[in-house]
């Protein structure tokens, strides 16, 4: 699966302390405003792929749900591919089980989360 | 004056959050960073995953931002400057940031669950079954209002549609770039960005004349062809375009109004009822909550808070700084709006043709509405206008006044547009549950309402036709109506998660703002529906009478909602 959402896939620029870096007063007052203004410059870089991201998101997330029900539909009745095609892609779905074990606790709640993800206002 | 309302709004925002905010999430919400935030103890790497405070409140923001903040503002200016600004500043800190606070927290506690699972939990099933009824109503009227604004701003200023529709040709180019081409992702964005200048610059070359009714029929088939075709082709990279405008709009406009040191020259009070909505005297109480939604308070951030902010927020600690203050920050923008109106909003209606015969101070809440339509100069081309003066008269007047107003234009229509086309998606999940009842007894008629094309095509359908035929600010306060009944039970569930399920020393700062809320909401819903209506249904029977059922179905669900808080006894502070 593809997180999109995941920060982590992103470069994270984090606020460093400039110790041993400031060997004058206004320096140690410069650097770490600079560092701040960075960090400001960063976040807000990562915040806007994000929230371009999130919209694709939605198709890819409605992807592998069909590409989940595909391999284990049979759980509930959907047409299931040879067995031995599923048994062999089994144990790469490990991670999607525990997704669609999660998306199927909240199926019966997903306005708010298409509302928080498409954005309306 | 200009100067002096922002920098006042900005520091009691700022003394606000660091005192009012803090003493919430102390002693309402009693945040604690020793519980785990569901984004670490469900953490599955794609919906619950925790994300950096600044980079959540970006996100945060960028979903609860839209042209509601702008609209509103510009036609509450006819109370004059003050009522208005006092509405978005004090709404906006006691009630609306409240609400999406408590609505992020209460889903932070909930699992990430949404805030109509925890009003299900909290006050009764029905109550969240009614979120589903109030939404798909809310997405008619969204549809109606937001396509009336575009329509009425693209007649105003055929600049701005032409260079709108050289933006999507923009955004497809973007598209191939990023998913066909698979270009950097900077050098894409920094073509991306020189073609979105150029639309601009296009765009005030040749405008594209076309009537109202065309722009409406335009509009629907864009929204049925854009909820159809993948994300990727042209909505996620528009919205990518669109998010650079966003920030270019909101930083000129601060730019502008810091520097502007510009008098008012809208009075500061005309009227307590000045003629606004059906041409009738609209009390400040109870109709103000139907003018200004977003700036001061809306229903749709409980379900951005609770849907995904929620899913991602890392530490509770963080919960304030993106629940409650991205909120004001949505306040400022409203702020930045009311100034370019106040500033500028009267020399503009002048410019447009309104003779001080017939608009001066005396007069203006009796004039105002109709001075401004008669000109073409209402809402959204009020702003537009008034926000290019406020650039001009600055030393970022070096940018010429047309582009700026395209600019402004392009801001406010792709809000209104992105919103457009995202109302089918979230109407064809609402159909379906909505529908829920007759799969067993009327399998027929659920299996054709939850089609995928009638569900998206109904609330396309009814919008753009009350947009073409009704009484653009009758749909607006109804909109209003229906975001604000939203925002009513999202806050009474915060309160009934503050004081019966914290049992907070403090929750009376959630259960009074909720209970003035609904008292406030349905009284403005009776109101209209006595006192607007019935001149709304004998002018234009079809969409008066649309609006009428909505608005009687939204008051009735209303009154069975507070009858479940009241038996549920999740007002009583323990």
């Amino acid at each position: 699966m593809i997180p999109f959402k995941n920060s982590n896939l992103l470069p994270v620029h984090g606020f460093k302390p400039c110790t041993g870096l400031t060997s004058t007063a206004n320096h140690s007052m410069v650097l770490p405003i600079l560092e701040f203004f960075k960090r400001i410059l960063s976040d807000f870089d990562i915040a806007h792929r994000e929230s371009a991201a999130a919209l694709t998101g939605v198709e890819v997330k409605e992807l592998e749900n069909i590409f989940a029900l595909l391999l284990l539909g049979s759980f509930i009745g959907l047409p299931s591919p040879p067995s031995f095609l599923a048994v062999e892609l089994l144990p790469f779905m490990e991670r999607e089980l525990k997704v669609l074990n999660s998306r199927a606790r909240d199926a019966g709640d997903m306005l708010a989360e298409m509302v928080g993800t498409i954005g309306i206002g | 004056m200009t100067t002096v309302i922002i920098v006042l709004g900005l520091l009691i925002y700022l003394i606000l959050y660091f005192t009012y905010g803090k003493k919430l999430e102390r002693d309402v919400v009693v945040a604690s960073d020793d519980t785990e935030a569901p984004s670490k103890r469900l953490y599955d790497g794609v919906d619950y995953i925790s994300a950096r405070r600044e980079v959540l409140f970006g996100h945060h923001f960028a979903s609860i931002a839209g042209a509601a903040p702008i609209i509103g503002p510009a036609l509450a200016i006819c109370w004059g400057w003050v009522p208005g600004l006092l509405w978005v500043w004090f709404g906006n800190i006691f009630i609306g940031a409240v609400h999406d606070y408590l609505a992020l927290m209460a889903s932070v506690r909930y699992d990430g669950k949404s805030v109509q699972f925890v009003a299900s939990d909290l006050i009764g099933k029905r109550t969240g079954t009614a979120f589903y009824w109030i939404v798909f109503f809310l997405l008619i009227l969204v549809v109606a209002a937001f396509a009336a604004i575009v329509g009425g701003m693209f007649v105003k200023t055929p600049e701005i549609a032409a260079a709108y529709v050289w933006k999507i040709v923009a955004a497809l180019i973007l598209g191939v770039l990023l998913y066909r081409v698979k270009m950097n992702f900077v050098v894409a964005t920094i073509i991306g960005i020189i073609m979105l200048c150029a639309a601009i610059w296009l765009g005030t070359l040749q405008g594209i004349p076309l009537s109202y009714t065309t722009w409406m029929w335009v509009f629907f088939f864009y929204i049925v062809i854009a909820a159809a075709i993948p994300v990727n082709v042209l909505l996620q990279p528009r919205d990518y375009l669109n998010s650079w405008l966003l920030y270019a709009g909101l930083l000129i406009g601060f730019i502008a109004a810091v520097f502007a040191f510009r008098g008012f020259e809208v009075p500061a009070f005309s009227s307590f009822s000045p003629v606004l909505l059906g041409g009738k005297p609209t009390p400040f109480w109870p109709a103000i909550p139907l003018i200004i939604a977003c700036g001061s308070l809306s229903g749709f951030h409980s379900l951005v808070a609770s849907g995904t902010t929620s899913k991602q927020l890392t530490k509770e600690s963080d919960g304030l700084f993106i629940g409650y203050g991205a909120m004001f920050t949505e306040g400022f923008l409203s702020t930045i709006v009311m100034v370019s109106i106040a500033g500028f909003g009267y020399t503009a209606l002048k410019n447009a043709g309104v003779t001080p015969e017939t608009l001066i101070a005396d007069n203006w809440g009796a004039m105002f509405t109709k001075a401004s339509a008669s000109v073409k100069m209402a809402a959204a081309n009020l702003f537009v206008q008034s926000y290019a003066d406020m650039v001009g008269s600055t030393w970022l007047g070096i940018i010429p006044t047309k582009v700026i107003k395209v600019i402004a234009g392009m801001w406010v229509a792709s809000f209104a547009m992105t919103t457009l086309d995202t109302t089918n998606r979230l109407a064809r999940y609402c159909v379906s549950e909505m529908a829920l009842p007759l799969k067993d007894s009327a399998t027929g008629l659920y299996n054709a309402l939850t089609n995928r094309w009638v569900a998206s095509v109904i609330p396309a359908a009814i919008g753009i036709w009350l947009a073409a035929t009704g009484n653009w600010l009758i749909i607006w306060g109804s909109f209003g109506a229906a975001n604000q009944l939203i925002a009513s039970i999202a806050l009474m569930t915060g309160a009934a998660f503050a004081a019966k399920k914290l049992k907070s020393s403090f929750a009376n700062a959630a259960v009074i703002p909720a209970w003035i809320l609904w008292v406030t909401v349905t009284a403005a819903i009776l109101w209209f529906i006595i006192v607007v209506q019935p001149g709304a249904i004998a002018a234009k029977p079809g969409p008066g009478w649309t609006v009428m059922v909505i608005l009687c179905v939204m008051l009735i669900l209303n009154f069975v909602f507070i009858w479940d808080f009241i038996k549920s006894k999740a007002y009583k502070v323990e």
